[in-house]
């Protein structure tokens, strides 16, 4: 198991880098063979990806969300399963480099710098949580790209406004196709964003039976949780205004940089604030103290954690 | 027909020739045909593909081997009632075989049009090539060429870029506007004047689906008359060409290409329903004011507006361009985008040139198995003869089973030299190689040598 564990661990950046190669040979050329090779090879990644994080989640016995690196690798996965929805529905494919090249960055820490470590966090090997937490990493993914695809649309207006018709202009889709592939991507964060809450609040209920010691820590008049309401909240405003008041154009994709900015903010807030709440290492030290069990880590020669830290 | 067959070509195109020339060369119809009869009735004439347009004329002339090309097609021109001397002048360029057939393969993939990439030279090389095929049996060489030219030229087109972005002002207003709105079918447009410039454009929106397309002009008859003709272009689908922009498909097409004429006096009130406005009045003074579009914009809640205007004087008034939402272009811009367009299609030429380069050894491949086969023919009926002598003379002697496999093993044992010559034939090195190989081969077992020696 380890050996496969290793082995997915060192393909997967080549694999990301493969499909980078694609989406840039696509923006660079518009070839017709780069045009669909870069979905089929992004779709491949996608297959080894979850096949590697299943095998990891199966060989540690809990989620690979430990620490911040274990969390890169879910988060890359997360961006181009949101990628890959959004361009099919959209059909646009010339911006694909920048998330798959953020995909790729995140991978290749992930596979360098993490090590496969054993340890005993009952927190991680929840599958209420598990389910909780996929779910929110797709979410605010799919809002990050959100903010990419908002970006890149008042980068091109730009363009537009100052007559620069460079390869931004050629290769870019159409600020219709951008502004699409932004309110489409809060349109796929929105539902998942809410059931990971819904989740979230049904497993805290189901904890306080469960594991008292855990629940005692959460409540859902919690900071974060408001605050990821508020976000939730602000969105749906959003997008209410996009579908009923026929706001477009710039101002909407202002509001979608400015909110995901806002999320940022808000986040790295509530993190300095508020720091036990979402920290699953003060977790892993605080519940079930019952059931230890054996720390086999994969050599860590320079005594890294790698964890969140608390 | 009786024996192998040579290719000739004639050219008089933009390179070579004025527009004065080029007029003189020119082939209709009628003298195309006229052409063709005149060299199918020329002893050692097989066949003529003439290719007329208003860059070029192109003769591609099949004669028998023994045939001097220039002088038949010199007979066969003044026969036809075709302008003569102009495809023997200093204007012309005479091509044979594979030179005339590389220039087929570079016309067909548009390397030797004036607008390089552009796509209408395919189907005028289709239609010359039909209206060959109504009128006369094309030979070996011409239809293999044309065969070929065609898989060329859609290779080149479609593994290449060389006919990507638009490369006239008309194309490049809707591949401007194609920017901000991908699917135009759920948009207006607005013409601001019925001028040629302005009907031309107003078509390439309506062959890319724009959903609304309103017309309006000073003067409500030319609105009117405009807008009837191109509604009835769109019905009748003879809007043109247009594609050297990706077709986009709409979502409900039976709804796209409305067009509207409306008076003088709404032109604010069609400028706030508008979202792409083209502007190519001869009006002296700025006729889309700042405050019209203000008034537009308040309503379009963000939406950008694309304004184009074509017209000299300017239509838009300077303001224009500082409102908010509002993104304003003129001529230059178009001819700065049409420059950015030919730059990246002469970028794709060595990529088209290879291209052609593996077609044409395709073509030579061809070619040599042509002129091998009439050898290969005489050597196989020499050593069938040999075989039927040979079990003739065992069938005497023998039983007829024992004759039987004879037969059979001589037949294997022809198969088996035939398949190890031709291979050898094909791996000549050189064409001069080959037809020494050929020559020898046909020395010793051709028709004359053969009774000679048995």
């Amino acid at each position: 198991m380890l050996a496969a564990v290793t082995v997915l661990r060192i393909m997967l950046p080549l694999l990301y880098l493969a499909t980078l190669g694609m989406y840039l040979w696509l923006f660079f050329t518009d070839h017709p063979t780069a045009r669909v090779r870069c979905t089929q090879m992004a779709v491949v990644t996608v297959i080894v990806h979850t096949l590697a994080l299943v095998t990891q989640t199966a060989y540690l016995e809990r989620l690979p969300l430990e620490s911040p690196l274990e969390f890169f690798s879910s988060l890359a996965l997360a961006l181009m399963v949101t990628y890959l929805v959004i361009e099919q529905s959209i059909r646009a494919k010339n911006t694909g480099f920048i998330v798959v090249g953020t995909a790729f960055l995140l991978q290749f820490l992930a596979s360098s710098f993490c090590h496969t470590k054993i340890s005993n966090n009952p927190l991680l090997q929840q599958p209420g949580f598990a389910a909780h937490a996929g779910l929110a990493i797709l979410a605010y993914t799919a809002l990050s790209l959100s903010f990419l695809y908002a970006v890149l649309y008042l980068i091109l207006a730009r363009q537009l406004e100052r007559r620069s018709f460079g390869l931004l202009f050629r290769r870019l889709p159409s600020l219709e196709v951008l502004e699409r592939m932004s309110i489409g991507a809060i349109k796929l964060a929105l539902p998942l964003l809410f059931v990971a809450l819904a989740l979230g609040h049904l497993w805290m209920y189901h904890l306080r039976d469960a594991q008292p010691a855990l629940a005692s820590m959460l409540t859902p008049w919690d900071p974060k949780i408001l605050m990821t309401w508020v976000i939730f909240l602000g969105y749906a405003g959003g997008l209410a205004g996009y579908r009923f008041l026929g706001w477009r154009g710039r101002r909407m994709n202002l509001l979608a940089v400015f909110a995901f900015l806002a999320v940022l903010g808000a986040t790295g807030l509530a993190h300095h604030f508020f720091p036990t709440f979402h920290k699953f290492r003060t977790a892993s030290e605080v519940i079930d103290p019952r059931a230890p069990r054996p720390q086999a880590t994969i050599p860590d020669p320079e005594g890294h954690s790698g964890g969140w830290g608390s | 027909m009786s024996g192998p067959t040579i290719l000739h070509a004639r050219t008089v195109n933009h390179r070579l020739a004025p527009t004065e020339v080029r007029e003189r060369a020119h082939l209709d119809e009628h003298q195309a045909v006229a052409l063709m009869q005149a060299v199918a009735a020329q002893p050692g004439g097989v066949a003529v593909i003439p290719v007329s347009t208003c860059n070029r004329t192109e003769i591609y002339l099949e004669v028998e081997e023994d045939t001097d090309p220039t002088t038949l097609l010199r007979a066969a021109l003044e026969a036809a009632g075709a302008e003569t001397e102009v495809f023997f002048s200093e204007h012309a360029l005479a091509l044979d075989d594979l030179d005339a057939v590389r220039h087929l393969f570079r016309v067909a993939s548009a390397l030797e049009s004036m607008m390089l990439g552009e796509p209408q030279i395919s189907g005028q090389l289709k239609n010359a090539y039909r209206l060959a095929r109504r009128h006369q049996e094309p030979g070996p060489i011409l239809l293999r060429a044309f065969q070929g030219a065609f898989r060329t030229g859609k290779r080149v087109r479609t593994e290449t870029h060389i006919s990507k972005g638009a490369v006239s002002v008309a194309f490049a207003a809707v591949e401007l506007a194609r920017k901000f709105f991908t699917n135009l079918c759920s948009h207006t447009a607005l013409l601001v004047g019925a001028g040629e410039t302005g009907a031309l454009a107003a078509r390439h929106f309506l062959q890319q689906d724009i959903g609304h397309l309103l017309v309006v002009n000073r003067s409500p008859e030319r609105a009117r008359d405009l807008a009837d003709t191109l509604r009835e272009e769109k019905r009748r689908g003879k809007l043109g060409e247009a594609r050297d922009l990706p077709q986009v498909p709409a979502d409900s097409p039976e709804k796209c290409g409305l067009v509207a004429p409306r008076p003088w006096e709404d032109l604010a009130e069609a400028v706030a329903e508008a979202d792409v406005i083209l502007s190519t009045t001869g009006a002296t003074e700025p006729v889309i004011l700042p405050e019209m579009v203000e008034q537009a914009v308040a309503g379009r809640k963000g939406r950008p507006l694309f304004l184009l205007d074509i017209a000299v004087p300017r239509d838009v008034h300077p303001d224009v361009a500082g409102i908010k939402g509002v993104y304003l272009f003129g001529l230059e811009d178009l001819n700065e985008i049409i420059k950015g367009n030919l730059d990246s299609r002469r970028q794709q030429v060595p990529h088209a040139e290879r291209i052609i380069k593996q077609e044409l050894a395709e073509f030579h491949q061809w070619m040599a198995d042509v002129d091998m086969r009439p050898t290969v023919a005489e050597f196989r009926a020499y050593l069938e003869d040999l075989k039927d002598k040979q079990v003739g003379f065992v069938a005497k002697k023998e039983s007829p089973e024992v004759a039987a496999a004879v037969d059979r093993s001589l037949q294997q044992f022809i198969k088996k030299v035939l398949g190890r010559s031709v291979s050898t034939l094909k791996q000549a090195r050189t064409a001069e190689e080959r037809q020494q190989a050929l020559d020898t081969l046909h020395r010793i077992f051709g028709e004359e040598p053969r009774d000679d020696r048995f």
